[in-house]
């Protein structure tokens, strides 16, 4: 089980991956991919495909995307295109906030939960308790 | 039922690595385990529900499991928590 953290930006998704490997520690492999290839703000179908191969080559069974915003869908939908049929069916896509659905999803992996569990723990972060009172 | 209760003494309150550490070591146990903050209670196998709960600095929060490992998990929790926690008056 690991996770891609596809954003913009590669100072956002590289401090999102330290955080995580500190909060849930580092038995999930954790792959990025931010920024063009030519270190620009955006993103790069090539680079998550690359990020997505890291993982599931690292030995992952399975792996979860998480996303920011925009036209990181559309680049993530390319890079999905580029895989095989038998590595695309290990992929799952979370449509949760990237930075508290990787800490969740990492320490649901970490605790080895499948993957079904981990994306369920990933989505609850649309909707967690961030801040009691107002 | 088995049950701890703890005062917390970290500044920061139960803030996300001691409470992502404290999910990973009850996972280990089968007993049914709840955290219980101020009369609101959490599964303490799940960071959500256990994040969602914002336990802060001086919080008494009780440690509460139910099943064939409790005593146990118990033992083995507040000794996750020791540098954050001292025990409750």
């Amino acid at each position: 089980m690991g996770l891609v953290l596809v954003s913009h930006s590669g100072t956002l998704v590289e401090g999102l991956r330290d955080m995580v490997v500190q909060v849930a520690g580092d038995s999930v492999s954790v792959a990025t991919a931010g920024g063009t290839e030519d270190g620009r703000l955006g993103t790069s179908a090539p680079r998550i495909a690359a990020a997505m191969r890291s993982v599931l080559g690292a030995g992952a069974s399975d792996v979860l995307v998480l996303l920011d915003l925009g036209s990181a869908a559309l680049s993530l939908e390319l890079a999905c295109e580029e895989l095989e049929p038998e590595e695309r069916a290990r992929v799952r896509i979370s449509s949760a906030p990237i930075v508290e659905g990787a800490v969740l999803a990492a320490v649901q992996a970490s605790v080895g939960a499948s993957i079904d569990e981990v994306m369920a723990a990933a989505e609850g972060a649309a909707t967690m308790t961030k801040f009691a009172g107002s | 039922m088995a049950e701890v209760r703890l005062l917390v003494i970290d500044p920061a309150g139960l803030h996300a690595r001691p409470a992502a550490k404290f999910v990973q070591t009850a996972t280990r146990f089968t007993s049914r385990i709840v955290i219980r903050d101020d009369g609101r209670e959490a599964d303490a196998k799940s960071l959500i529900a256990l994040l969602g709960l914002t336990i802060r600095p001086s919080s008494e929060i009780t440690l509460a499991a139910e099943g064939p490992d409790a005593e146990e998990a118990l033992t083995a929790l507040a000794a996750e928590l020791a540098p954050y926690v001292s025990a409750a008056g």
